[in-house]
């Protein structure tokens, strides 16, 4: 490449960091498409866009403030804002193609056969330097903390971001709450060993061992939504008894999930206990 | 009663010839053909019309009948069908649908 | 009115709808609805007294998504629906700037698959594109694929014709059907092979008959979503042994149909495999 091209393709990278900032992105980065390593065969950018160079990851729409303050849990699980980052993300790469003639294209939110991710934003948004992976699991930036990504996949080459040199996750206040009481703010609030989803230890100042419970998670962040529906529709279908069987269909249970289930825009995320109590910045969490 | 359904009996005797009297397969849409060849299919209420019933009933076998012409299986095959189709055109291009007939017309 | 502020607030209307997000802008008269369609279901059946219908295209997956060798990125991709938005706004400036009534032409099936209005209809009066004999799609003449939306009024603007040469065939393919007796379309999705499409093309090098299985082509365009959903469950329902029941709603495929119901956004089109193959807007899918 030479040092013009390189230029041009700095000069693209600011303008689509200028787009996504303009648009509501708090951060954005870079990672070389051949970054994915950890990445199973299928499931890297490659498999997705042939010739992929570049994956250009945008971070955002984090819940505000207030959110967080809110005493009623369930406020923040009907006012999800994920939908904002992605589509900004299909913007981001209509841009690209109608501004730069190069290929782009959106890693869908949703997920492919086997309920299994198209690939790992997260992934993405760690190389690109966004952020790092937490203990709790949501990628953290360091000075945002907990925020929503996208991520699109281009032909054009543009010049890769690296992962944060200290990871966002452990906090130092994590580190020393751990070594005064065996335990940080996400463990203590959703322990695995008393029926939450979370484990781990911290040792010289990175968390290892790490224990998630994914699918007691999903009971928990999509508490009302396409598995509560399949679960009451079978309870349904197999409960002799015609008056009970219409109590669970008209069940708030029932109903607040065919709530979900047609504004899943807003309801992307019904638990967010971890990143509540996360220190990560809790500066941006705190207003007047 | 509830919510309206139409009853089964209704549905097997007019199913045939309400779907073939609708839009559920197309002849001839394209605007530019002379209208006699033209073949646009029809509206609920015309098809009432026609066959002497009532359009919401029309409507209903209608909607049935669409659900009805293809079973399950046809939508297991069409995930076969695209994934086979996608992956020969991502490597093989133009060649992965036309070769057949390009030899099939040198015989 | 007269002609000069006719001509300039159709220009200005044109250039709005551009600016707010449209590819493609062209104006119809309700009039020319007449022949086509039967009452019921034209402009002034919706809005009484419509003089003119406005009409928008926009793309939908980016030149990337179609390079994809994974058929379902497309299908979960979701869509910025950027033809609805430009509508709403044309309609919004209509109402606000020239006084005149004007709403969004109902395109969404409201009985079956039949909607109150058809928007590939709309785009052909207007002069947006022709019909193909690839499923009816109505290709524009540089983009080829399109979304339409439509905005009826009462205000009179000058309007487009329907375009005078066919879109479809395109001279590549009328070759290869002479050649092979196929074209690329018919050829991807051959009905005499289980497939949606078949169709012959005239000396002129003209649609002489065109034969769409729209049925078939739900199972794939639609393949998971609100059909497959219903047939789902009417086998659940049917199943008498609990386990196998359990099974199926629990499936891949079921689990599927539910999401696809919950996130409309990504389950717009689901099979792309004739306008694959198809020459026109090709040039404006080829980037680097």
């Amino acid at each position: 490449m030479t040092a013009q091209n390189k230029a041009d393709f700095e000069s693209a990278k600011s303008e689509l960091a200028a787009i996504a900032g303009k648009s509501g992105a708090l951060v954005s980065g870079v990672a070389a498409a051949d970054a994915f390593d950890d990445a199973p065969e299928g499931y890297r950018p490659v498999d997705i866009l042939p010739h992929a160079k570049s994956v250009f990851v945008i971070g955002g729409a984090q819940p505000r403030a207030g959110d967080w303050q809110s005493p009623n849990y369930q406020h923040m699980e009907v006012t999800s804002t994920s939908d904002r980052m992605q589509t900004l993300a299909l913007k981001i790469a209509r841009s690209i193609e109608d501004r730069f003639s190069y290929y782009a294209v959106c890693v869908p939110p949703g997920v492919d056969r086997g309920q299994q991710p198209f690939m790992s934003i997260s992934m993405a948004a760690d190389l690109a330097g966004c952020g790092s992976k937490s203990l709790a699991g949501p990628v953290l930036h360091p000075e945002y903390g907990f925020m929503y990504y996208a991520a699109i996949i281009t032909t054009m080459p543009l010049p890769a971001d690296s992962p944060l040199e200290t990871p966002a996750c452990p906090a130092p206040e994590c580190v020393q709450m751990y070594a005064a009481e065996g335990t940080t703010p996400c463990l203590s609030i959703c322990p695995i060993k008393a029926g939450g989803c979370l484990g781990g230890r911290i040792e010289d100042g990175r968390f290892t061992d790490r224990q998630y419970d994914s699918t007691r998670c999903a009971t928990r962040v999509q508490n009302y939504w396409v598995p509560a529906f399949q679960k009451v529709l079978r309870a349904t279908l197999q409960e002799p008894d015609a008056d009970k069987q219409k109590m669970m269909l008209f069940s708030s249970m029932f109903s607040r999930t065919l709530w979900s289930m047609t504004y899943s825009n807003v309801s992307q995320g019904q638990c967010a206990e971890c990143m509540r109590v996360c220190p990560v910045g809790l500066e941006h969490r705190t207003k007047k | 009663m509830g919510f309206y359904f139409v009853d089964p009996k209704t549905y097997k005797k007019h199913k045939n010839e309400i779907l073939e009297l609708s839009h559920a397969v197309q002849v001839n849409f394209q605007e530019h053909l002379p209208a006699e060849k033209r073949r646009p299919g029809f509206s609920d209420q015309q098809i009432a019309e026609k066959l002497g019933l009532e359009v919401h009933v029309v409507r209903e076998i209608r909607c049935v009948a669409e659900r009805d012409k293809y079973p399950l299986d046809e939508f297991e095959e069409a995930i076969r069908f695209k994934e086979k189709a996608c992956r020969d055109y991502s490597v093989r291009g133009m060649s992965a649908v036309m070769e057949k007939y390009v030899k099939a017309s040198k015989k | 009115m007269n002609a000069s502020k006719t001509e300039s607030r159709t220009q200005q209307i044109k250039q709005f709808a551009l600016d707010a997000g449209a590819d493609v802008v062209g104006i119809a008269d309700p009039r020319a609805w007449d022949e086509h369609v039967p009452l019921g279901h034209r402009p002034y059946d919706i809005l009484p007294g419509a003089q003119s219908v406005v009409v928008v295209g926009s793309r939908g997956p980016t030149a990337g998504a179609w390079r994809s060798p994974n058929h379902r990125v497309m299908e979960v991709n979701g869509y910025d629906f950027r033809n609805d938005a430009a509508i709403h706004r044309v309609a919004d400036m209509i109402e606000k700037d020239f006084d005149h009534q004007a709403i969004q032409a109902p395109g969404l099936p409201t009985g079956g698959h039949l909607p109150p209005m058809s928007m590939m209809l709309s785009a052909v009066l207007a002069g947006l594109g022709t019909r193909s004999l690839a499923a009816n799609i109505i290709l524009n003449p540089k983009y080829g694929l399109l979304y339409y939306s439509a905005c009826i009024t009462t205000f009179e603007f000058e309007y487009d014709g329907m375009l005078e040469q066919d879109v479809c065939p395109h001279p590549m393919c009328v070759d290869s059907y002479r050649r092979f007796g196929k074209t690329p379309c018919m050829a991807a999705c051959p009905s005499d092979e289980g497939g949606c499409l078949d169709g012959s093309i005239d000396d002129d090098g003209r649609i002489d008959y065109s034969y769409y299985d729209r049925e078939r082509c739900v199972s794939r365009a639609m393949n998971f979503g609100i059909n497959s959903f219903q047939k789902a469950l009417a086998q659940i329902v049917a199943e008498q042994d609990t386990e196998r029941q359990s099974t199926m709603i629990y499936s891949d495929f079921f689990s599927r149909s539910c999401s696809a119901i919950t996130h409309y956004k990504e389950s717009v089109a689901q099979c792309f495999e004739c306008m694959r193959v198809c020459p026109i807007g090709r040039a404006e899918r080829k980037l680097r």
